[in-house]
């Protein structure tokens, strides 16, 4: 391998989503940016995601977080110069009884304020959407849906970009493992890498599951979990829905990609946090039962593959964001809960913005570790998967 | 294809029936509306699991099976036992004790003899193991059984697996390589020694390794005219003999020459081989059109892992092995208890060396389940076979792939 950099303004640990995007936006203010993935770009959760992006949340940061986001997304293409897969087929998120579609409409009302185009669909307005779903089966009473939430490749998103950002002069260093950072006067000074020494001031940690790690090596402790997450895909049938169906009681996502596949995911019951990484046989019988109950039509399609990814879980499933108050120059971008991927425009703009130009806002100061010591935490009720 | 309603049918191990209903697939089929599984999934406790029944799995059912483990399944997804060695009818080279001098299709019929002729092995054909999952105590292998008259799911449950599951073909990448016509040299073998069905009149081989060697000389013997032998690197990568045999033919072998492109309307109806530098890029000016109706591929194998990934074996890529490859220790076990590999799987090789790690593979999971009859004078003996076929030059590359899984073993590497 070649001589690494000795000098950066700053680096990234991590190269999923958020790490490259960090790459690209800092890169393009001036900075000298260096990021550190220990193994391939798209190598962690990024590239093992269900690859959805949704704007409807029960939290307001959430949801204005994931509204700016998708503005982003829609003129990516652009700005990148390459396509990034992106599709608006909507998001249906089922109801299935009386209490749950009390807080459907307390969300849907809330997300109107923010100006979302969403609104509370009948049983009959669901097959209208995706035909293919069974009323009676999900036990639907109703859903909410909103047209412009959709989906976005996320190795075209991360790899454009990646290249965008070695344009502007980023370097990306892969294979390169962090091993440790060191302080001087509380206050960031350098990184030592398994190729090499880097002096820097500022270190942004975006190494998803692994974050927790890089924390405690400048003893932080994050109160990030890592939970083991699976997801299966079929092989390709002529495509008939292009919503992605979820469900938050039964925990449930999927959706049919354009070339034909059907990919989705479900918490296995009782899953124990920890590093483990193999699929397993509980998923693929929970996930087909629980599929072909939504949509029985689809019993016969053959499953060709499940894989397994992190969510790097937060106490409120809301992400950390923003610098640590005992280390000068040690900013947090984790503890995504499995939404990193769909957030990622806009929580990487907020921290280029803290960054380049010390400006802070409202959501970044709400999304600090620091509230993690207050008694009262606002949680994030919409997850699936 | 889509067969009797159901998408995505892999037409050419499909059996025929009467009146079955074969239909071109625009793009993608649609949703099957037919059942094609029994709805009940059965489930079978077995000690030790073989998966493919190669040379490998051959030896490692039949070893386990005089180690006297009462209860062996030998799992393949073909409809011949065998591996590759149905396929082959030249002899072998190498020792005695390894079958040299005989015909692979004769030692298949040969080990499957011994295998029936023990009660404690019971076989399934037309399985494919689909997922394989690993508990506390035993591992969970989830099979499809083809039938004529809809799918069986099962549920294997077993105290030891041997993974046998040889390699893929390699393919390039070229202009036209999706074209009819355009074979891997297992296939071409499949088709005519198999299914007694000749590729096509006029071959271009790619690749002068043993194997595009071979098949150069079986299409011969089936009548078939081979154009010549095209070998990107400066030397013959096979052994000399069967070189020779080809030249004999008539059959020029061009070293420094790579594949271009293919050509042809909806088939193959040429090819267009150039010269290379030492650095393998395409001297220009060197092209040159060959007239033909197949283009058979044999440029090397990659070991078939993914089950073995999938149950969570540690795997690492070294180059001599062909690709990535799990990790093993001497007696053939894996990272995961009681998951053992054997054969191509375990870095490419040849029969003879697979139907050794098979036997070593055999009598380590009996071992590991209690039946230890002779295990240590056995493993030593299997291991010091190895190590024989591996010295020489022909055995400096495996010889190396074994040494870097050994460094991987030891913690050289941790995720």
């Amino acid at each position: 391998m070649n001589e690494i950099e000795k000098k950066a303004d700053i680096i990234i640990i991590g190269g999923g989503v958020n790490g490259c995007s960090l790459a690209y936006q800092l890169a393009k203010k001036g900075k000298k940016v260096v990021l550190c993935e220990r193994n391939y770009i798209c190598s962690g959760a990024t590239g093992r995601c269900g690859a959805g992006i949704r704007q409807q949340w029960s939290t307001r940061e959430n949801t204005e977080l994931s509204i700016k986001s998708i503005k982003i997304f829609e003129k990516l293409e652009k700005e990148l110069g390459q396509d990034i897969g992106l599709r608006q087929g909507g998001y249906l998120i089922i109801v299935h009884n009386n209490k749950d579609m009390i807080q459907a409409e307390k969300n849907v009302k809330m997300q109107k304020e923010l100006g979302l185009d969403v609104s509370i669909l009948t049983p009959d307005e669901i097959l209208d959407v995706v035909s293919i779903l069974d009323i009676e089966g999900m036990k639907a009473i109703g859903a909410t849906f909103c047209p412009t939430d959709g989906h976005v490749d996320p190795f075209k998103t991360t790899h454009a970009y990646a290249k965008a950002a070695e344009r502007q002069g980023a370097k990306l260093y892969k294979f390169t493992n962090v091993t440790d950072i060191k302080t001087k006067n509380k206050r960031i000074d350098c990184v030592v890498t398994n190729r090499g020494k880097i002096k820097t001031n500022i270190v942004i940690n975006a190494a998803g599951a692994w974050s927790k790690q890089i924390a405690e090596k400048l003893n932080i402790k994050l109160p990030n979990k890592p939970f083991r997450k699976e997801i299966l895909v079929t092989e390709r049938v002529k495509p008939v829905f292009k919503a992605m169906v979820i469900s938050f009681k039964d925990g449930i996502y999927f959706s049919q990609q354009d070339e034909g596949q059907i990919l989705g995911g479900i918490p296995i019951p009782n899953e124990i946090s920890g590093y483990l990484t193999n699929p397993t046989f509980d998923f693929l019988n929970h996930m087909s039962k629980t599929l072909t109950r939504y949509s029985p039509k689809l019993k016969y399609v053959n499953v060709i593959r499940q894989w397994t990814g992190y969510y790097d879980v937060t106490p409120d499933a809301r992400p950390i964001l923003g610098e640590v108050d005992e280390i000068k120059g040690f900013i947090q971008c984790n503890g995504f809960s499995g939404h990193g991927f769909m957030l990622s425009p806009m929580v990487t703009k907020i921290l280029t913005d803290y960054i380049t130009d010390g400006k802070s806002s409202d959501i970044l100061e709400k999304l600090l570790i620091k509230r993690f010591k207050d008694k009262e935490i606002t949680h994030e009720t919409s997850v699936v998967g | 294809m889509t067969v009797e309603n159901i998408p995505n049918v892999r037409t050419c191990i499909t059996p025929l029936e009467e009146d079955i209903k074969v239909y071109e697939q625009d793009r993608v089929g649609e949703i099957p509306d037919k059942k094609f599984f029994n709805k009940n999934r059965k489930k079978i406790d077995e000690d030790v699991v073989i998966v493919g029944s190669g040379p490998a799995g051959l030896m490692a059912a039949i070893t386990a099976a005089k180690q006297e483990v009462p209860s062996i399944l030998l799992v393949d997804e073909n409809h011949l036992f065998g591996g590759q060695l149905i396929k082959q009818s030249h002899k072998f080279f190498g020792s005695e004790e390894e079958k040299a001098g005989t015909r692979g299709i004769d030692l298949a019929i040969e080990l499957m003899e011994q295998v029936n002729s023990f009660k404690n092995i019971k076989s399934m054909l037309e399985t494919t193991i689909i997922g394989c999952y690993n508990g506390k105590n035993n591992h969970k292998l989830i099979a499809v059984k083809r039938l004529t008259k809809g799918d069986q799911l099962y549920e294997i449950n077993c105290k030891s697996v041997i993974f046998a599951c040889g390699a893929m073909e390699n393919m390039l990448a070229f202009p036209g390589n999706d074209l009819p016509g355009v074979y891997g040299a297992g296939g071409v073998q499949t088709l005519m020694n198999v299914y007694g069905v000749k590729p096509g009149k006029e071959v271009l081989m790619i690749g002068a390794g043993n194997v595009g060697l071979i098949v150069s000389y079986q299409l011969l013997q089936a009548g078939v005219s081979v154009n010549r032998v095209v070998e990107i690197l400066p030397k013959i990568g096979g052994y000399n003999v069967h070189a020779a045999k080809l030249r004999r033919c008539g059959v020029p072998i061009f070293t420094s020459h790579s594949i271009k492109e293919v050509y042809g309307k909806g088939k193959v109806e040429g090819a267009t081989v150039v010269a290379v530098n030492n650095s393998f890029k395409e001297i220009p000016g060197t092209e040159e059109n060959v007239t033909c109706d197949t283009v058979c591929i044999a440029v090397g194998l990659t070991p078939s892992i993914r089950l073995l990934e999938q149950i969570g074996a540690k795997t690492e890529y070294i180059a001599e092995a062909g690709g990535h490859v799990a990790i093993h220790d001497s007696s053939m076990q894996t990272t995961v208890k009681g998951v053992f590999v054997a054969g191509d799987s375990s870095g490419i090789e040849e029969a003879s060396t697979a139907m050794i790690e098979g036997q070593l593979a055999g009598i380590s999971a009996a071992l590991l389940l209690g039946y230890d009859k002779e295990a240590g004078k056995l493993k030593k003996k299997f291991r010091k076979a190895l190590d024989g076929f591996r010295s020489g030059p022909f055995g400096l590359k495996p010889k190396t792939c074994k040494e870097k899984i050994a460094c991987c073993w030891d913690g050289g590497i941790n995720y």
